[in-house]
């Protein structure tokens, strides 16, 4: 069967949850929006976007550059690929300045662990003060700024209770239910930042399914399950009370054509997708 | 007057007159990109100690330093290797063994506090990551460990502060306070004989770090006439006089990547932070790769011509075209 052209929905066991992933996070962008993205799953996704939904919009890497059209796949921010064709190639203070200003309409970003509000912890498991009873993650990178000044950013991440949590170890990123310092005080994400509101997560998709925030409240609530997957895998994989009654179902499935840009066009080396 | 040519060193020397035990440091780069790997493989050589690493992001570079024991200090905001390693292993074990100091801020606030020392000003405003942990009084590392009594003039007395818009009423802003190391140690593709600096490919943070530094060391691919490097003056990053030595390394960021020279060797980064899950791993490592080579030259001898021209830079590209990435 010729993938190329075909916008059939692709069957189940002819793609991988990583690529439901994908597509699904191309979906998010809107065309001629600027969008951050980081390493990995965050660069398929624009990258397919760029070539579906959203021919026009822009990415922007923190390491500085802007509007790269890469030839080949870049296989992290500071790669040589980025800036191929960029509009612009300078460094962070640049395009952090830029996000810090409001050019970024949306963000992709990852996570160890999140809480209801869409709280993201990156920097450690367990008691920070405690090295010994705590595991050391990655730390913040630029996950707490972009979060911070983007008007909507887009969580992909793995789907386990044990990630899903009530409160996180460590807010690396602010979710809309967030502490005030230095009281520590928990108020919603729009007090906090004041002036300088924008917006802040919108979607969270997992190996499992696409959770959404609920505009008043700032709740996580499950919007679409991938296929294969029940609420009631759901349930047993959210160490929180997850609202599933506004789930609309299941979640849209690659087209072939999509699988074929993936493989074939924006990924053929098999960084990514293999 | 200046002798600019004297400002060449070999890196031994660079390590042994620029760098001191206890120096606060920071470097050119970004995670596995252009990192001074023959100065970091030095610096390990000379057995240097307490060093206090102040830098927006670390990665390969920071895991050599730290595994080997140079490290007392590290503020900073990430660590790891990218796809080829997703922690710092070194980084904690020793936090875990209590034998490094680690102060987290945010990827803008590193930058802000590099680009406030870079100004000479003595901290800068954002509004980057308010609501998180980062901010969090009880997590402020060095003041708990009473290392912001202004003993060290190098450390800040406080982690932030806040402080009200007195111009427009808007929100109060954080305040981060300036990054002012001792060194800066920057790898780059060319450097001027007199000191001129260019960075080719997507700068960094690099401006910043090799602005913020009392001194700054530069290593670089190829030194280069400086009536040729300043043919074209808006391609060139740093002036000369802002430059105390001058160094030139081919290959100098391996396994780290250089823009329009080599690759990233993702194989080499991925095997490293396999050993670095030990301290025994890393020592027989460093052993095989640093202290069993004399010096980098010798490194890159028994890394061979094969390895290093399959990551060659394509010279249309910018990057290897040869380079196996991904599993197809």
């Amino acid at each position: 069967m010729e993938w190329k052209n075909n916008f059939d929905l692709a069957k189940p066991s002819d793609f991988k949850t990583l690529d439901l992933l994908a597509v699904s996070g191309a979906r998010e962008v809107n065309d001629r929006e600027i969008v951050f993205a980081g390493t990995g799953l965050p660069m398929l996704a624009v990258s397919l976007a760029q070539k579906t939904n959203a021919p026009k919009a822009s990415i922007v890497y923190e390491a500085g550059s802007m509007d790269g059209r890469p030839a080949h796949l870049p296989a992290s921010v500071g790669d040589a690929r980025c800036e191929h064709k960029a509009s612009v190639s300078s460094g962070l203070m640049d395009v952090f300045s830029q996000l810090q200003k409001g050019a970024v309409d949306l963000a992709f970003l990852g996570g160890a662990e999140i809480d209801k509000y869409g709280n993201v912890n990156t920097t450690a498991v367990g008691d920070y003060m405690d090295p010994n009873a705590s595991s050391r993650l990655a730390g913040s990178g630029g996950n707490p700024d972009i979060n911070s000044m983007a008007r909507r950013t887009v969580f992909i991440m793995v789907q386990e209770k044990r990630r899903f949590k009530e409160e996180v170890d460590y807010i690396t990123s602010p979710g809309w239910r967030v502490k005030d310092w230095p009281s520590g005080k928990w108020k919603s994400r729009q007090e906090v930042y004041g002036s300088a509101y924008r917006g802040g997560p919108v979607a969270v998709i997992t190996n499992m399914a696409v959770f959404r925030f609920d505009e008043q409240t700032g709740l996580m609530y499950l919007d679409t399950v991938h296929p294969g997957t029940t609420i009631e895998d759901i349930k047993a994989n959210v160490g929180f009370d997850i609202d599933v009654s506004r789930c609309r179902g299941e979640t849209p499935l690659p087209t072939y054509h999509e699988l074929y840009l993936l493989y074939n066009v924006i990924d053929p080396e098999g960084i990514f997708v293999a | 007057m200046a002798d600019f040519k004297s400002k060449k060193m070999t890196v031994p020397e660079a390590v042994r007159e620029l760098i001191k035990d206890g120096d606060m440091m920071t470097f050119s780069g970004f995670t596995i990109w252009r990192r001074p790997m023959a100065m970091v493989h030095e610096i390990v050589r000379q057995g240097k100690k307490d060093l206090h690493l102040v830098e927006v992001n670390s990665g390969t570079h920071g895991e050599v330093l730290i595994g080997a024991g140079c490290v007392k200090v590290w503020e900073s905001c990430f660590m790891g290797h990218e796809l080829f390693g997703k922690i710092g292993a070194n980084l904690n074990r020793k936090l875990k063994n209590g034998e490094i100091i680690v102060e987290d801020y945010s990827h803008v606030q590193m930058v802000m506090r590099l680009a406030a020392g870079s100004m000479g000003l003595p901290f800068l405003p954002t509004y980057c990551a308010l609501g998180t942990d980062i901010l969090n009084p009880e997590y402020d590392v060095l003041g708990k460990k009473g290392m912001r009594d202004g003993s060290n003039p190098r450390i800040p007395t406080e982690k932030f502060n806040y402080q009200e818009d007195p111009f427009y009423g808007e929100r109060a802003v954080l305040n981060v306070p300036a990054a002012r190391p001792n060194v800066c140690i920057a790898h780059v593709q060319q450097v001027g004989d007199e000191g001129t600096v260019k960075v080719m490919g997507q700068r960094y943070s690099d401006n910043e770090a090799m602005k913020a530094a009392d001194k700054l060391i530069v290593v670089a691919e190829e030194i280069v006439p400086e009536e040729v490097i300043r043919q074209d003056p808006t391609a060139n990053l740093i002036p000369h006089y802002l430059v105390d030595a001058i160094v030139e390394q081919p290959w100098g960021a391996h396994p780290t990547g250089c823009f329009g020279y080599y690759e990233v060797d993702g194989a080499f980064i991925r095997d490293f932070y396999s050993k670095t899950k030990t301290q025994e791993g890393f020592d027989a490592w460093a052993e095989e790769w640093i202290l069993g080579c004399g010096d980098y030259n010798e490194y890159l001898y028994k890394l061979g011509f094969n390895r290093l021209d399959s990551l060659r830079a394509n010279a249309a590209m910018n990057y290897s075209l040869r380079v196996k990435r991904g599993a197809r």
